[in-house]
């Protein structure tokens, strides 16, 4: 059983919006099938381009496909109304009719819901998303994971040319969230429709995108492939927003391309961190100091209690214990290392340890751990 | 939840209701009771006056209701809706009849369609008479009734929030029917509820009539009219004509109760 889709068109498009305090200005392309995820914080106007893309809000100037249709273009004074956009548009908060039953939601866009064609979609829609036997229920008699699944499957009833998944999961628990994520990739593989899927939540963005587009105050920082994008992003408002802690400004001492290394000093700190590819070999203009900003996640940080000599690990800071926090599951420790740093570790390493504040630690890193991001 | 033992409101709540019960009941009782004493109730409730009020009260409100769900619903929509400065001007406007005295109504709106008021003479001029006839007698009810059911339906509306307006769209469904199939079966419990005010405020609408309408009967002698030209020969007649109209609307009422009663709820 498929959920059949008319057409399987790229959808793309470009949208300038003025929103309150700054302007919204960013592209996309997305092929069917495929996830493009919309990563970035909130207020930040994700879900402005959904519902910009959607007709719901209109933008001073752009460019809109859904479908292999063009349903807005400002030069060519194009306005195609919402519900001639054929379109899927899922929210955070589901938004079930509530005076329709799970049936009526399904059934809501399809034309011929009370033809046998139509009973049988809605049949078919609520075995694909496990809602058998809750067709006579209302939205409230429903767990939340229901209702996502009811929402999903009333999106999906009207053949969409394309989905827009606002931060669909936002409102659900962790394990539920596995759940449907792995349920929209199957859905995904057997009828291949574009999808835009906004969030800020890096798991999610990681699990479900085939690409992500970083916005930050309305426009795209970056867009590529989710590994490289979220993983070692390259630049620092990036990583600022993926939640990267340690950012140092640092100068470059010395390079060694034979380990593919360099030497970067800052106040109080000296780091060895991979080399910066892109412009080795040449050198800062006479008299200017080679500036770089030196990145690395809390995570990717061991503590020791005695220096770690004769490891392979370039970097071995000492500093004392600043702050320990809370940082469910684990916890934050901050050393004083010239700058502050912060790693994190688990419980049970803080009780095995017995980290107190005012004691002195090693901060262990390696220099692949570090990553230069660009912008001051 | 407030337990009347432990917390003074409870107690003071306990009492005030008691008290209200009493008051509002004991006089709706005592008309009971006195029209059940008389001898020719039957005969006075079937008499060819009260019949007559009685049709006229029934079909002139049933057409001001019609004009105000027809009209005071897409309005409602608009008032509801709408940020502007003006919607909100037009807003307090469309509720100063609520504390306009009906009389007061009744003297304005004969200033307006008299025959020496503003728009009257013009009206005469191509053939339409208002003032002393039955159309009058539907203009007053909706005056004073309008604001009812248009509060009411426009709050039932500012709590449909505009998302399932737009899901709707997504969905393939017209801004047009979206509106029959969303927004006005949410919205539906809060009409029926101003529609039942408002029907009964038509009902036993009054003094804004009897100004611009005037007392004829079969013409705009509507029951609460005729239960006071009653009055001035007999008791019987009027304690008749109330009870009919404290049935008619307890009847509309509940009936509307009943119709606002929904098989879905939102927790």
């Amino acid at each position: 059983m498929t959920v059949q889709l008319a057409q399987r068109s790229t959808a793309n498009g470009w949208v300038q919006c003025r929103l309150g305090s700054f302007n919204l200005e960013t592209e996309w392309e997305v092929d069917p099938g495929e996830i493009l995820v919309l990563f970035g914080p909130s207020g930040a106007g994700k879900s402005s381009i959904l519902r910009a893309i959607g007709g719901l809000l209109r933008p001073v100037a752009g460019h809109v496909e859904v479908g292999g249709r063009v349903v807005y273009d400002s030069q060519a004074q194009i306005w195609v109304l919402t519900h001639e956009r054929r379109l899927g548009y899922v929210t955070q908060q589901y938004h079930l009719f509530p005076h329709l039953t799970v049936a009526g939601n399904i059934a809501f866009g399809l034309r011929d819901r009370n033809s046998s064609a139509g009973k049988q979609r809605v049949t078919e829609l609520s075995s694909l998303f496990q809602l058998e036997g809750l067709a006579d229920r209302y939205p409230w008699e429903l767990s939340g994971g229901q209702q996502q699944r009811v929402a999903l499957a009333r999106a999906l009833a009207s053949e969409p040319a394309m989905l827009l998944l606002d931060e669909p999961f936002a409102s659900l628990d962790a394990e539920l969230r596995r759940t449907l994520r792995r349920e929209i990739k199957a859905m995904l593989t057997q009828s291949p429709v574009p999808v835009m899927l906004v969030t800020h939540d890096r798991e999610e963005a990681l699990a479900l995108g085939d690409s992500v587009q970083v916005i930050d105050e309305g426009r795209t920082l970056v867009t590529g492939d989710p590994l490289e994008v979220l993983g070692q992003p390259g630049q620092r408002r990036v990583a600022q927003l993926l939640g990267v802690e340690n950012l140092f400004d640092l100068i470059v001492q010395e390079r060694n391309p034979r380990d593919g290394t360099m030497s970067c000093t800052g106040p109080g700190l000296q780091l060895e961190v991979p080399l910066d590819a892109h412009i080795s070999g040449s050198s800062a203009p006479e008299g200017q100091q080679d500036r770089v900003t030196v990145a690395i996640r809390a995570s990717d940080i061991i503590l020791a209690k005695e220096d770690l000599a004769g490891s392979s690990a370039r970097n071995r800071l000492s500093g004392r214990v600043i702050s320990i926090e809370s940082r469910p599951p684990g916890y934050a420790v901050t050393l004083d290392c010239g700058q502050p740093m912060r790693c994190h570790i688990t419980g049970a390493a803080l009780e095995e340890m017995g980290i107190e504040t005012g004691q002195q630690l090693w901060a262990v890193f390696k220099a692949s751990s570090c990553f230069l991001v660009k912008g001051g | 939840m407030i337990r009347a033992v432990n917390h003074p409101a409870g107690i003071l709540g306990t009492g005030g209701a008691f008290l209200f019960v009493i008051f509002i009941g004991l006089p709706v009782v005592a008309l009971l009771v006195r029209a059940a004493q008389q001898s020719n109730f039957l005969g006075a409730v079937t008499s060819d006056a009260a019949l007559t009020a009685l049709r006229l009260s029934l079909i002139t409100s049933v057409i001001s209701m019609a004009v105000v769900v027809l009209l005071g619903t897409p309005f409602a929509y608009l008032l509801a809706r709408s940020e502007s400065l003006w919607a909100r001007v037009v807003d307090s406007l469309v509720e100063l009849p609520l504390i306009l005295p009906p009389v007061v109504a009744g003297v304005a709106m004969l200033m307006a369609f008299g025959r020496n008021g503003l728009i009257g003479p013009a009206l005469e001029n191509v053939g339409i008479t208002i003032p002393f006839t039955t159309t009058a007698v539907v203009f007053a009810q909706i005056f004073v009734a309008s604001p009812f059911f248009i509060r009411s339906t426009k709050l039932g509306f500012q709590a449909v929030p505009k998302d399932y307006e737009d899901i709707a769209q997504t969905l393939g469904v017209s801004p047009w029917r979206t509106f029959f199939r969303v927004t006005l079966p949410l919205a539906g419990p809060a009409m029926f509820t101003g529609l039942g005010l408002a029907w009964a405020r038509a009902l036993s609408e009054f003094g804004a009539t009897m100004m611009f309408a005037g007392n004829l009967t079969g013409e705009t002698q509507t029951m609460p009219l005729a239960i006071m030209s009653a009055m001035e020969t007999s008791l019987d007649g009027a304690l008749a004509l109330s009870v009919m109209l404290l049935a008619g609307s307890i009847l509309v009422l509940v009936l509307l109760g009943l119709l606002t009663r929904r098989r879905w709820q939102s927790r």
